[in-house]
C-alpha cells in the first residue's frame, strides 16, 4: 500500500533528475544564430548532379558519344568516295550479298547503293557533313539570336526598329527565302550556312526578347540601375544566368531541326550540291527504290532520326537540370 | 475617435523623446522636391500617379512618406532614385536639379582639368627627382624623393578623379542616393553570390585601389550589419528575410550614400526582426550622418523612426508636420481618419474606439479654389483652400 502511494512521488524526481541531464542553458551567440550550415551551393555542380542522376541520360550521352566518335573519326580512317566502284558493276547489293561478292568487311556490313558505294561509309560522313552544318548554323544563329534578343528586349529605341525589321522579315516565309537564296547564290556548303543564318537568328532573337522583357523590370535589375550597373553589365550578369535553362531548351530543339532542315531541303532539291555526301542526298538517291532496296534507304533514315532524337533528349534534360528549382529537391 | 493627447501629456512625451533634428526652416535642404507630377502611360491612357508634390528633406533627419496603398509613395520614391522621369517640376539634390538630364558644368570641368594637369607635371617632377636621388646614391634623399613621388602619385590621382566625378555629374548622383528596397526576396540577384551583390556598386565606381581593399570593403561592411564573411561565397536563397534584407542595406550603405530612400523596407519582414533591421538603419544613420527618406504605412514605427512626417492621398501631399506636431495636432481630415486607423494594443479600447472616417466630397473643391499647401507655423504645412486654411489654424490654436 505505502508503495502504491511513494511511487508518483519519485517519478516525478526521477524525471526531474533526468530533464536536468539532458537540458542545459546555452549561452546567447549571435554570430552562430547567423552562421548557415547547409552545403554551399554552386549552380554548375547542382546541374550535373540533378543530370546525371538520371540513368537514361548516361544511356543517351554513351549513345550520343558513339555517334560523334563515328561521324567525326571514322570518315578519316575509312575515306567514302560514293563513285569509286561504278566500274566493279555491285550497285544495289544487299547486305548477304555484299559480304558474299566481296568478302567480310566493315565497308560492306550494310551493303551498297546505287553506284556501288558502301552506305555504311556513306552515312557517318554524310551524317559529319550534316553535323557540322547543324552545329555552324545553330552557334551563329543562338549567338546573334542572344545577344541582339537581349539588347532588343532591353533598349526601348532597339526594340521599336527591330520589331519593324521583324515582322517584315517573319512574313517572308522561310523555305521560300532559302530556296530562293540557294538559287541565287549557288548551293556549296558556305552558302548553305548562309542562306539557313541569314535570317535564322530572328526568330531566336525575337523569343530572346520576349523573355529580357518578362524579366527586365524585376526588383534585382531596378537595383542594379540605382547602383550604377551599365546595361551590359546588368544583361550579362542579371539577365542571362536567370535564361540559362531557357536558352539550352532553346539549343537543344535547335540543333536537330537544322538536321532535319538539310535532310528536308537536299531530299527536295534545293539543299546541299549533289557531290557533297549529306544524309538527305542518301536518302533522296535511294528513295525511288525504297521497297526493292529497304537498307539503303532506312539506314541514313535511321541515323539521322537517332541524331535528332538524342540531341533532344539530352538537351531537353539538361535543360530540365538547368532551372534551378530542381536543384531544391 | 482615439483620445487626443493633452498639452502636459505633449509635454511630457517631447520631454522623454526630444526631436533629434530641430526644425531647419531656412536652412538648405538635402533634398527638394518642387511641383513634381509624375504621370505613366501616353495618349487618352495618361495616369497621373502624383501631382504637385512638393517638400524638403534636411540633412540628417528621416522623413517618413505615409498614405495608403497607391497613393504614390513609392513613386516618388522611385523617382528620386531616377527610375521613374517626372512629367513636371523637378528635384533638387544639394541644390542640382537632379531630375531630368544633369547638366555638366563645363567651367569647373576644365578648371579641374587645368588642376590634374598641374599634378601630373608635380608627379613627373618628382619621379625626377627620385630618379636623380637614386643616381647619386644618398640613402635619406632617395628616402625623401620617394615620399614626396608618392605623395604626388596620391594627389594627381585624387585630383583626376575628382575632374572625373565634375565631367560625370550624374553617376555621382547615383552614387549619393541608395535605395532600399521592399522586398528582400525580389531584388537581390538569386544567380549572384553575396560577394558579387555587394561589391556591385563599388565595381561601377571603382571604389576601390586594389582588389585586396574591395575584398576588405565588403567585409567591414558585411561584419557591420551583423553577418559573416563566410556567407559571402553563399546565394541569396540560402539566407532568411532578415538576412536579405541586411545584404540590401549592405550593398546601399557600402556605396557611402549621403541620402538612402527606404522604401517599406520592414514591411515584408517578420514581426520578430524588424527591430533589428530599423535599429540597423539607426545606427548607419547615427554614424554616417546620412539622410532617410522612409516610405511606410505603418503609423506606429513611423512614430519611432521619423524626425518629420508627410503624408500622402492619392498623389496629393495632404499634410507635413514634424512627428509629434502631427501625432498631437492632425489637422487634415485624412491624417485624422489615418491617426484613428492606428490599432490600439489594447482590446478593451479597441473595441470601443471610434473610427474616424474620411471623405473625400467633404472638400468639394470648386473650380475657382485654388487648394495649396500652406505653411500654418510649427513646421506644419496643411493642404487646403484659403477657407480651410483658416478652419485648420483655428482648430491648431484652439487646443
Amino acid at each position: 500500500m505505502s508503495e502504491i502511494v511513494r511511487q508518483p512521488f519519485d517519478m516525478a524526481k526521477m524525471k526531474a533528475q533526468q530533464e536536468d541531464e539532458l537540458f542545459y542553458f546555452v549561452e546567447q551567440n549571435p554570430e552562430a544564430a547567423e552562421r548557415i550550415t547547409a552545403p554551399r551551393y554552386s549552380y554548375w555542380a547542382s546541374v550535373f548532379r540533378i543530370f546525371f542522376h538520371k540513368k537514361s541520360n548516361i544511356v543517351a550521352l554513351t549513345i550520343l558519344a558513339i555517334v560523334l566518335l563515328m561521324s567525326f573519326i571514322y570518315p578519316f580512317i575509312a575515306p567514302y568516295d560514293p563513285m569509286g566502284h561504278l566500274r566493279d558493276g555491285i550497285a544495289n547489293l544487299s547486305p548477304s550479298e555484299a559480304i558474299n561478292k566481296l568478302g567480310f568487311s566493315m565497308e560492306w556490313i550494310l551493303g551498297t547503293g546505287v553506284w556501288g558505294n558502301s552506305i555504311f561509309y556513306g552515312i557517318w560522313t554524310s551524317a559529319r557533313i550534316s553535323l557540322t552544318l547543324s552545329l555552324i548554323c545553330a552557334a551563329i544563329n543562338m549567338s546573334l539570336g542572344i545577344i541582339i534578343g537581349a539588347v532588343w528586349g532591353y533598349n526601348k529605341a532597339v526594340d521599336s526598329v527591330l520589331n519593324v525589321i521583324y515582322n517584315i522579315i517573319a512574313n517572308v516565309p522561310y523555305i521560300l527565302l532559302i530556296s530562293v537564296l540557294v538559287y541565287v547564290i549557288g548551293s556549296g556548303f558556305g552558302s548553305f550556312v548562309f542562306a539557313l543564318t541569314i535570317t535564322g537568328w530572328l526568330g531566336i532573337a525575337y523569343f530572346m526578347r520576349t523573355q529580357v522583357l518578362i524579366i527586365r523590370d524585376r526588383e534585382y535589375n531596378l537595383a542594379s540601375r540605382c547602383l550604377g550597373t551599365p546595361m551590359l553589365r546588368i544583361v550579362t550578369k542579371n539577365v542571362l544566368p536567370y535564361l540559362t535553362s531557357v536558352i539550352v531548351t532553346l539549343l537543344a530543339s535547335e540543333i536537330p531541326s537544322y538536321i532535319s532542315m538539310e535532310v528536308y531541303l537536299t531530299y527536295l532539291g534545293i539543299g546541299m550540291a549533289a557531290d557533297i555526301p549529306s544524309l538527305g542526298h542518301m536518302i533522296g538517291d535511294a528513295q525511288a527504290a525504297w521497297i526493292l532496296y529497304p537498307w539503303a534507304f532506312w539506314s541514313p533514315v535511321a541515323i539521322s532520326s537517332i541524331i535528332t532524337i538524342i540531341l533532344y533528349v539530352v538537351g531537353q534534360n539538361l535543360a530540365d537540370a538547368s532551372d534551378p528549382r530542381s536543384h531544391m529537391k | 475617435m482615439k483620445k487626443r493627447l493633452s498639452k502636459e501629456e505633449l509635454a511630457e512625451i517631447q520631454k522623454n523623446f526630444p526631436p533629434r533634428i530641430e526644425y531647419q526652416e531656412g536652412k538648405d535642404p538635402v533634398l527638394s522636391i518642387r511641383h513634381v507630377d509624375i504621370t505613366f502611360g501616353s495618349g487618352r491612357k495618361v495616369f497621373k500617379a502624383v501631382s504637385d508634390a512638393n517638400f524638403d528633406i534636411y540633412k540628417g533627419e528621416t522623413v517618413s512618406l505615409v498614405g495608403e496603398s497607391g497613393s504614390g509613395k513609392t513613386t516618388i520614391g522611385r523617382a528620386i532614385v531616377r527610375i521613374n522621369p517626372c512629367s513636371a517640376g523637378a528635384i533638387y539634390f544639394k541644390g542640382n536639379k537632379i531630375s531630368g538630364k544633369i547638366k555638366v558644368d563645363k567651367e569647373h570641368v576644365a578648371k579641374l582639368d587645368k588642376i590634374a594637369k598641374e599634378k601630373a607635371e608635380e608627379a613627373s617632377k618628382a619621379k625626377e627627382a627620385l630618379k636623380q636621388a637614386k643616381a647619386s646614391g644618398k640613402e635619406a634623399e632617395i628616402e625623401k624623393a620617394a615620399a614626396e613621388c608618392e605623395k604626388a602619385i596620391n594627389e594627381l590621382v585624387e585630383a583626376r578623379r575628382e575632374a572625373g566625378i565634375a565631367r560625370h555629374p550624374n553617376k555621382e548622383v547615383v552614387r549619393k542616393i541608395q535605395m532600399i528596397f521592399q522586398d528582400p526576396a525580389a531584388s537581390l540577384n538569386e544567380r549572384a553570390t553575396i560577394e558579387y551583390i555587394i561589391s556591385e556598386g563599388l565595381i561601377n565606381f571603382k571604389m576601390f585601389k586594389s582588389e585586396e581593399e574591395r575584398i576588405q570593403k565588403v567585409e567591414n561592411i558585411i561584419k557591420e550589419v551583423g553577418l559573416l564573411p563566410e556567407h559571402l561565397t553563399r546565394y541569396p536563397h540560402e539566407f532568411s528575410g532578415g538576412q536579405r534584407q541586411r545584404v540590401g542595406i549592405a550593398r546601399s550603405i557600402v556605396m557611402e550614400p549621403e541620402f538612402i530612400v527606404a522604401d517599406e523596407p520592414i514591411s515584408a519582414l517578420d514581426v520578430s526582426i524588424r527591430a533589428q533591421v530599423l535599429n540597423l538603419l539607426k545606427k548607419f544613420q547615427r554614424e554616417k550622418g546620412l539622410t532617410y527618406l522612409f516610405i511606410a504605412h505603418d503609423l506606429s514605427i513611423v512614430r519611432y523612426i521619423s524626425d518629420r512626417i508627410v503624408v500622402i492621398h492619392l498623389g496629393k501631399i495632404v499634410e507635413v508636420a514634424p512627428t509629434e506636431e502631427l501625432f498631437a495636432h492632425p489637422l487634415h481630415p485624412y491624417t485624422k481618419s489615418l491617426m484613428s486607423a492606428i490599432p490600439i494594443p489594447d482590446p478593451i479600447l479597441e473595441k470601443n474606439k471610434e473610427l474616424f472616417v474620411y471623405d473625400k466630397e467633404a472638400h468639394s473643391y470648386g473650380p475657382e479654389d485654388n487648394p495649396s499647401l500652406v505653411d500654418i507655423g510649427n513646421g506644419h504645412f496643411v493642404f487646403g483652400t484659403e477657407a480651410e486654411i483658416e478652419a485648420y489654424k483655428k482648430e491648431r490654436e484652439g487646443r
